[in-house]
């Protein structure tokens, strides 16, 4: 390995193997806790001093362990994901905390509760709008876990430590779309798939692990030689989790994919958390308000009955233009995964809003699995022909 | 000169030769399935000695399909659906939406002037395929080629309510138990068929021409059944079995002159007539 490759090849080793830091800061005392969904404010557990995991599915793993708790026609992100967990690969957490970030989320969750016996548990209740009153019961939410994990932890968590987490997030979110700046380029400096290995490596540290990563990678990749390759295509991606490279190089096989708005990719990094009063209430409101995801939703104004689609589409969905216009953007693809009702009810609005800002798009559906990846690659290439 | 597509698809191997004013030099079908697909080169090797030709009189080969991917006799790869825009586009200049039924997936296409510009495809399970044709044709003890021409002495439709490959089988046999004539239920199977694919097409909005190709296209009560369901007029290639392979051609010799006007003749490397692997094969 060359002095120049060691970042990115890092990263790519931790996600290959993600949970082997967890494991050592485990053995050296340190608490790992799990989290599903990144719509969980992990700041508060890293200012406690407990380690932020993501508990990830394994596209490569069958499903078998989880049908005793969960029905087939269900989220097989979820599915896969509690599999994991019955199979005890995530044996060295010491606590879960779940959310109601969806409903199979939230079914999930209590499955997780009784099937595993980690010492710490929490489920957070959440909103679905953005309205003021939301944002104040999420605050109240985020109250009762601040509870629960200062008995647990058997410290206070103070306003300097949260402010300080909250600041080494922010910083890490700043690093990633730093990193991003760099597929701006044609070619990419960095490739969509190796993105994917950043970004899961990033839920695999600590956070100031993640950003030295991140510092290393960012300077390894603006003097690379041994970038991408020029495709005459560059797409972004839109969808629920892209966390698996095999979905990745599929795209890549044909075009370059230069942002992934997906919460395996730029979503939890898109923008910072502000709190210039309440920590908790800048948490809330940064959770709530500034995650696009399909989960929440969105309206020119709370509350409001007045209907004018375009002015609607363009508050669901107005910042991708800025992301396609920047990053140069040929296509989109919008990659569903099946059963997920949120993004596939999302999924036609989005399309008339691409149609409206003249960029092409198609829509891909997959089961979190490996095995029929070949029509989608069909469906990939020709949508990649009818672009280019 | 010369030009060959080749269109492994997950039933049959089809290959179109032609020359550079696109006239048909020859055109072979043969079967691939997982267990003949070894069967892809030798489809080649007849459709070169149908028009006198060795591999390397060829100057460009694209192949298409399911099997496209690893084809050691092709040049250049492309999509079965830019390829079946453009062989439709040969035969009728005025089509401006394909719908292909084949063995293991059903496609609707809207093309301009031979440019794929649009699409759909059924999803990964066999409802709406040739697949589910050749499941209720084993399931009535009937040829697969045989069921067009039965189904059009039904007298009425019997309805099939599962679009299920597996269920399906299930409710033609309590049908048959219950003595159901077998034209009105493979009338049935069409219709429910049409159903299917119809609410696919009917995502892009179908304009005229329609052309519909691929095996499902032979079956003429398939054909009518289209007919009914889309409400409008479908056109029916003679050889609907070959338009991939006849697009790929095509595109082969425009890939070639497009290639040979801006940087000269393309390199091609060496061909191997030699089997082509699936996809799953290269995976670990």
């Amino acid at each position: 390995m060359s002095e120049d490759s060691r970042g990115i090849s890092r990263a790519r080793q931790i996600y290959l193997n993600r949970s082997k830091r967890a494991r050592e800061l485990k053995a050296e005392g340190k608490k790992i806790i799990g989290y599903p969904c990144v719509y969980v404010p992990i700041e508060m557990l890293t200012a406690l001093g407990l380690m932020p995991y993501r508990t990830c599915g394994d596209i490569r793993e069958p499903v078998t362990e989880a049908d005793r708790a969960l029905p087939g026609s269900f989220c097989p992100i979820m599915r896969n994901c509690l599999d994991c967990a019955l199979k005890n690969k995530n044996d060295f957490l010491d606590g879960m905390v779940t959310i109601h970030s969806s409903d199979p989320q939230e079914k999930t969750a209590r499955v997780w509760q009784s099937y595993t016996d980690h010492p710490y548990f929490h489920f957070i209740d959440m909103p679905v709008t953005t309205r003021p009153e939301a944002v104040q019961y999420f605050t109240s939410q985020l109250n009762d876990f601040k509870k629960t994990l200062e008995e647990f932890s058997g410290q206070a968590l103070t306003e300097d430590r949260l402010a300080s987490a909250i600041n080494s997030h922010n910083r890490q979110r700043g690093l990633v779309r730093q990193l991003h700046e760099l597929t701006k380029p044609s070619p990419p400096l960095i490739s969509g798939t190796e993105l994917v290995q950043v970004v899961k490596a990033l839920m695999s540290l600590p956070v100031a692990e993640g950003n030295d990563l991140l510092i290393e990678i960012i300077g390894e990749a603006k003097n690379r030689t041994d970038g991408p390759e020029k495709k005459a295509t560059r797409l972004i991606t839109w969808g629920s989790t892209l966390d698996s490279i095999e979905i990745m190089q599929l795209f890549e096989a044909n075009a370059n994919v230069v942002m992934d708005e997906s919460c395996g990719g730029i979503r939890a990094y898109r923008a910072e958390v502000e709190s210039p009063g309440d920590p908790l209430q800048g948490l809330a409101n940064y959770y709530l308000k500034e995650i696009t995801c399909a989960r929440t939703f969105r309206q020119a104004k709370p509350g409001e009955a007045r209907k004018d689609y375009a002015r609607d589409l363009q508050t669901r969905f107005g910042y991708l233009e800025g992301i396609v216009r920047e990053w140069r953007a040929d296509g989109a693809i919008m990659l569903l995964v099946r059963y997920c009702d949120p993004f596939a009810f999302e999924m036609p609005s989005l399309k008339d809003y691409f149609d409206s800002i003249g960029v092409p798009s198609t829509y891909i559906e997959y089961d979190y699995t490996i095995g029929a990846l070949a029509p989608l690659r069909t469906r990939v290439e020709a949508f990649v022909e009818t672009i280019s | 000169m010369h030009f060959a597509g080749v269109d492994i698809g997950s039933t049959m191997t089809k290959v179109v030769l032609i020359d550079e004013t696109d006239n048909l030099l020859s055109a072979i079908k043969g079967p691939t399935g997982p267990e003949h697909r070894q069967l892809a080169n030798r489809v080649m090797a007849q459709a070169l000695e149908q028009a006198s030709l060795k591999i390397d009189d060829v100057d460009f080969i694209v192949a298409t399909g399911y099997g496209r991917v690893n084809v050691p006799f092709a040049d250049r790869q492309l999509t079965e659906l830019s390829c079946h825009a453009r062989g439709v586009f040969s035969l009728f200049p005025d089509a401006r939406t394909v719908i292909d039924i084949g063995g293991q997936d059903a496609k609707c296409m809207k093309i301009d002037n031979g440019r794929l510009i649009d699409f759909v495809m059924n999803d990964k399970c066999a409802a709406g395929t040739g697949r589910f044709l050749e499941v209720t044709a084993a399931a009535l003890g009937i040829r697969l080629e045989d069921m067009g021409e039965i189904s059009m002495r039904a007298t009425t439709q019997v309805q099939i309510s599962s679009l299920c490959t597996v269920f399906a089988q299930q409710e033609v046999a309590a049908l048959l138990s219950r003595g159901e004539a077998m034209e009105n239920i493979i009338a049935g199977i069409h219709n429910a068929l049409a159903i299917r694919i119809g609410a696919l097409a009917q995502r892009l909005r179908i304009e005229p021409r329609v052309v519909v190709t691929g095996g499902g296209a032979k079956n003429t009560g398939m054909v009518q059944a289209m007919k009914n369901k889309l409400d409008c007029d479908v056109s029916v290639p003679e050889e609907p079995l070959i338009t991939g392979a006849l697009g790929a051609a095509v595109l082969a010799r425009e890939v070639y002159s497009k290639t040979a006007g801006e940087h000269g003749k393309p390199s091609t490397g060496p061909r191997r007539l030699e089997q082509a692997t699936f996809f799953s094969e290269e995976r670990p």
